[in-house]
C-alpha cells in the first residue's frame, strides 16, 4: 500500500461539518415538535412538504448537474457521500416559520423550492450562498401569498381564557402590542399557549433548549443571540420612552429568538471574525426593534436578510491582530509633514 | 519549589492526548549496523563534510564542520569506515549531503570535560558539540546561548504538547539530575538570575520529580500549542513577545529539556549531540517503544523495533501536527526527529476537502489570532497580499490548529505556508 502523504497536521478531529449540521437538526427537534403539538395535523404537513421538497430539489440539482444518465450508480454514490443535511436545515427553519395552514400546503413546497435552488444551488452550494436560504424562501412567500399574514393561533393550554377573536383574525401578537390591544402574559408569550404565530416561533422554551444544546455542542456561541435579543429589547424599551414593561413582549414575541438562535447565527451568512460577529449582531438588533416599530409588522426576517448583504462589508473592514501586536508608532515628523 | 499554575491560555485546540501508547515505556539503547548521518540536520547552512569515503571515524569524530554563523557541527554517531559521501534522498521530498558509516569497533573520541567552565567556554562547547534545539525545529543553540539582548530568564520547555510524543517526558522522569545541571549550564551562559521548567498538567510525574529541584516549576494547561515558544513565554512570565521580535527582546530564553540533557552530556562528558530519543508510537506500531537512538539510524530499523503492522498508512517524522510525512520507513533519525509516528487511516482522518462554510472554528482556535479562512480564500486566488493584510499570514507560527480544527477538512495550514512561501519570493 502506498503511504499517505500530506503537509502537517497528521492527525484532525473527528467533527467534520455533516456533525455540526447533524446537531443543528438535533436542535430544531424540541421546537418542531412542540408546533406540531400546539398546531396539529396542519403543522406536521407543512414540515413533511419543506423537508421532502428541500431535499428532492438538492438531489435533481446535483442529478442534473453531475450528468445522472452516465453513471447513475456512481452519481448516486457520490451524493449520498456529499450531502450534509444543510438542505434539510434549510427546509426545516422554512417550515418553522411558515404558519400552520392546511389548506396552503403547497406554500412551504414552493418555498423550500426557492429556497434551495435559486439561494443555495444556484449560487454553487454549502457555504456558498449569500443570504440565508430558509430566510430568502419565507421572504419570497411573504411577498407572494397573502396566507402568510394570516397565523391561526396555537390550539393550547391558556387559549381558552383568550379572546378567540383577535387571535383568529390575524394579527401575531405583535400586532396586538403595536395596535394597544391586550397582548397575553409573559408566561403564555414564553410557552406560546394561545400564541398566534408561525409553527416554530411559538415555544419560546424549545427553541431555548434546542439553544442550549447547540452553545454545549459548541456549533454557536452564547454571545451572539444573547447580544441580538438584548440589543432588541432594549433598543425597544428606549423606542416607547423608556418604558420598561415593553422589554419582555419585545424580547418574547414574534420571530426573534428564533431567528436569533438559528437564523441570524447561520456560519455562512454572518461575518468572520469575532469583533466583526459583534457588531453585526448589534446592528442587526437595533435595525429590528427600529423597524419593527416603524412598520408595525414582524421584521426578523426582513433584517437578517438585509444584514446578510452587510457581511462582506464588515469582513472587508477588519484586519487581523495577532498574538503580540503592537499599534504602529507614528513619528511626530510624519505628524509634522504632514500638516 | 512548589509547581505554580501557568497563565491562561484561550486559543488553541485540545488534542486526544495519544500518549499512553509509550508514557509507560522507559528509554531503551537501539544497535545499527550502519548510520546514513544528514549534514543538513538544523535551520540554516548545511555542514561540509571533513571525511570521505574510505575513512576510518571514531564514535564523536567531527565529519561536518559548520558552514556560517547558522549552522552547526555534525559529528560520527558510530565508529567505523565511511562508505559514501554523496547526495541521498532524505524521505522527506528532498535530498542533502548523507555520510554513510559502517559501524567497526566501538572507539570514542570525545571534546575534553569541562570542569567549573564560565559562560563563554560552555557557548564556545555547545557549538562544537553541534547541538540544536531538540524540540523540532532545529534551531542551533550555540546561537540562542549567546543572546544579543540581555537575558534574565531561561524556560526550559518541558510542555511536549504534541500529541503521541513522550520521549521528553521519559527524559525529564529518567535523567531528572542531568537536565537541571545542563539548565545550569544554559543559565551560567546566558547569565540567567531565573529558570523555569515548564511541563503540562499531563505529566504529574516528570513535575513532581522537578518540584524537588531548586528551579521553578510552572504546571502548564493542556492545551496545544502550549510548547511554542511565544505562548509559554506568556504563560510563564506574562511577558508578550512583540510580532517579528525574538524571545531574547523580553529577556527570555527557551530551550528544550532534550536539548538541556545534551549540553551536560557536552559539558561534562565531552559528548557532541550523535544520539536522541525517539519516540516510536501510533497505531501501526504493535509495540511501542521510547527508543535511544544514533543519529543516522534508518528509519525502518525503529519500525521494526517497534513492530510495524500492516495497518501503518502514514509515515511521519516528528510530532503528528508539524512533523513531515515520509514517502514509507526510508529515511533516518536526525537531531530533530522526536518522533517516528506509524499512523492508520482512521487515525489520520484524511478525507477530502468539502466546501468551506465559514464556521469560524480556524480564528476561534488560532493561538495567534490570524484569519486562515481569509488566507484559504485569497491564497486561492493568488491574491498574497490580500492574504496577509486579511489572514495576517506573516505572523503565522505554522502550529497547523486551524487544519486540525476544520470541519470541511480543508488543508488551511497548506494554504497559509504556500502563501508564505509566495510572499517570501516577492520581497
Amino acid at each position: 500500500m502506498k503511504p499517505i502523504l500530506s503537509t502537517a497536521p497528521h492527525v484532525k478531529t473527528r467533527r467534520t461539518t455533516k456533525h455540526i449540521m447533524l446537531d443543528v437538526l438535533i436542535a430544531l427537534l424540541p421546537a418542531t415538535v412542540a408546533g406540531i403539538v400546539y398546531f396539529g395535523l396542519a403543522a406536521a404537513v407543512t414540515v413533511a412538504v419543506a423537508l421532502a421538497s428541500a431535499f428532492l430539489t438538492e438531489f435533481v440539482w446535483y442529478l442534473v448537474q453531475n450528468k445522472f444518465h452516465r453513471a447513475p450508480k456512481e452519481t448516486l454514490k457520490k451524493f449520498f457521500a456529499q450531502f450534509d443535511f444543510t438542505s434539510l436545515i434549510t427546509g426545516l427553519l422554512l417550515a418553522l416559520c411558515l404558519p400552520a395552514n392546511l389548506s396552503a400546503w403547497y406554500m412551504p413546497a414552493l418555498g423550500a423550492i426557492f429556497a434551495v435552488g435559486a439561494v443555495k444551488m444556484l449560487f454553487g452550494g454549502t457555504g456558498r450562498n449569500i443570504v440565508n436560504p430558509a430566510i430568502a424562501g419565507r421572504v419570497f412567500l411573504f411577498i407572494s401569498f397573502s396566507a402568510m399574514t394570516a397565523y391561526p393561533a396555537a390550539n393550547f393550554g391558556a387559549i381558552a381564557t383568550n379572546d378567540w377573536e383577535n387571535l383568529v383574525a390575524g394579527a401575531t401578537q405583535l400586532g396586538n402590542l403595536f395596535a394597544g390591544k391586550p397582548v397575553l402574559s409573559p408566561v403564555d408569550l414564553f410557552l406560546g399557549t394561545g400564541v398566534a404565530g408561525c409553527i416554530g416561533e411559538t415555544c419560546k422554551l424549545a427553541l431555548i433548549v434546542g439553544g442550549i444544546y447547540l452553545c454545549a455542542r459548541g456549533v454557536i456561541k452564547w454571545y451572539l443571540p444573547a447580544i441580538y435579543i438584548l440589543v432588541t429589547g432594549l433598543f425597544a424599551v428606549a423606542l416607547e420612552g423608556f418604558d420598561f414593561t415593553a422589554f419582555l413582549p419585545s424580547v418574547l414575541s414574534g420571530g426573534l429568538i428564533l431567528g436569533a438562535i438559528f437564523m441570524a447565527t447561520d456560519y455562512v451568512t454572518t461575518p468572520k471574525s469575532k469583533l466583526g460577529n459583534l457588531i453585526y449582531f448589534a446592528i442587526l438588533g437595533l435595525l429590528t426593534a427600529g423597524l419593527r416599530k416603524a412598520t408595525q409588522i414582524e421584521v426578523v426576517s426582513f433584517c437578517i436578510l438585509l444584514m446578510n448583504f452587510a457581511v462582506f462589508l464588515i469582513d472587508l473592514a477588519i484586519k487581523a491582530r495577532p498574538f503580540g501586536f503592537r499599534k504602529p508608532v507614528k513619528r511626530k515628523q510624519d505628524k509634522e509633514n504632514r500638516a | 519549589m512548589k509547581a505554580k499554575n501557568g497563565k491562561l491560555f484561550f486559543r488553541g485546540v485540545h488534542i486526544p492526548d495519544a500518549k499512553e501508547f509509550s508514557k509507560e515505556s522507559p528509554i531503551l539503547p537501539l544497535e545499527t549496523d550502519e548510520a546514513a548521518i544528514p549534514l543538513k540536520q538544523h535551520i540554516g547552512a548545511a555542514a561540509e563534510a571533513t571525511v570521505s569515503a574510505g575513512d576510518y571515524v571514531k564514535r564523536g569524530q567531527l565529519i561536518g564542520r559548520a558552514a556560517g554563523k547558522i549552522s552547526a557541527n555534525v559529528h560520527a554517531s558510530v565508529a567505523g569506515t565511511v562508505t559514501e559521501v554523496g547526495e541521498r534522498d532524505d524521505g522527506r521530498g528532498g535530498s542533502c549531503v548523507h555520510v554513510v558509516i559502517a559501524r567497526e569497533g566501538a572507539e570514542e573520541a570525545f571534546l575534553p570535560p569541562l570542569d567549573h567552565p564560565d559562560g563563554a567556554q560552555i557557548a564556545q562547547r555547545i557549538e562544537d558539540a553541534g547541538i540544536v534545539g531538540m524540540g523540532g525545529a532545529g534551531f542551533p543553540a550555540h546561537v540562542k546561548a549567546r543572546p544579543i539582548a540581555p537575558v534574565d530568564t531561561l524556560i526550559l520547555n518541558g510542555a511536549e504538547c504534541e500529541p503521541y510524543l513522550t520521549c521528553d517526558d521519559r527524559l525529564m522522569r529518567e535523567q531528572t539530575e542531568r537536565i537541571v545541571r545542563g539548565a545550569g549550564y544554559l543559565a551560567i551562559a546566558l547569565n540567567a538570575t531565573r529558570v523555569i521548567v515548564a511541563i503540562e498538567k499531563n505529566k504529574p510525574e516528570a513535575i513532581s520529580l522537578f518540584e524537588k529541584t531548586e528551579f521553578e516549576t510552572v504546571k502548564l494547561k493542556k492545551q496545544y500549542p502550549m510548547g511554542s515558544e511565544k505562548h509559554l513565554i506568556y504563560c510563564c512570565t506574562g511577558r508578550k513577545v512583540p510580532l517579528g521580535k525574538l524571545p531574547s527582546d523580553v529577556g527570555v530564553a527557551v530551550q528544550n529539556v532534550a536539548t538541556a540533557y545534551a549540553v551536560c552530556e557536552a559539558v561534562e562528558l565531552g559528548k557532541p549531540l550523535i544520539e536522541r530519543v525517539v519516540t516510536v508510537s501510533g497505531g501501526g506500531a504493535d509495540a511501542p517503544k521510547n527508543l535511544l537512538c544514533a543519529v543516522g539510524t534508518p528509519l525502518s530499523r525503529l519500525a521494526e523495533a517497534a513492530g510495524i503492522n500492516e495497518n501503518a498508512a502514514k509515515f511521519v517524522a516528528g510530532g503528528p501536527m508539524t512533523g513531515t510525512a515520509l514517502t514509507g520507513a526510508n529515511g533516518v533519525v536526525t537531531k530533530t526527529t522526536s518522533g517516528f509516528l506509524l499512523l492508520t487511516e482512521k487515525e489520520t482522518n484524511s478525507e477530502t476537502p468539502t466546501p468551506c462554510i465559514n464556521c469560524g472554528k480556524c480564528a476561534d482556535v488560532c493561538p495567534m489570532r490570524l484569519m486562515p479562512m481569509h488566507t484559504a480564500f485569497y491564497t486561492a486566488v493568488g491574491e498574497y497580499e490580500l492574504a496577509d493584510r486579511y489572514g495576517g499570514v506573516r505572523s503565522c507560527i505554522e502550529c497547523g490548529a486551524c487544519s486540525y480544527i476544520c470541519p470541511a477538512r480543508r488543508p488551511l495550514a497548506q494554504m497559509i505556508k504556500t502563501a508564505k512561501a509566495n510572499l517570501g519570493r516577492k520581497a
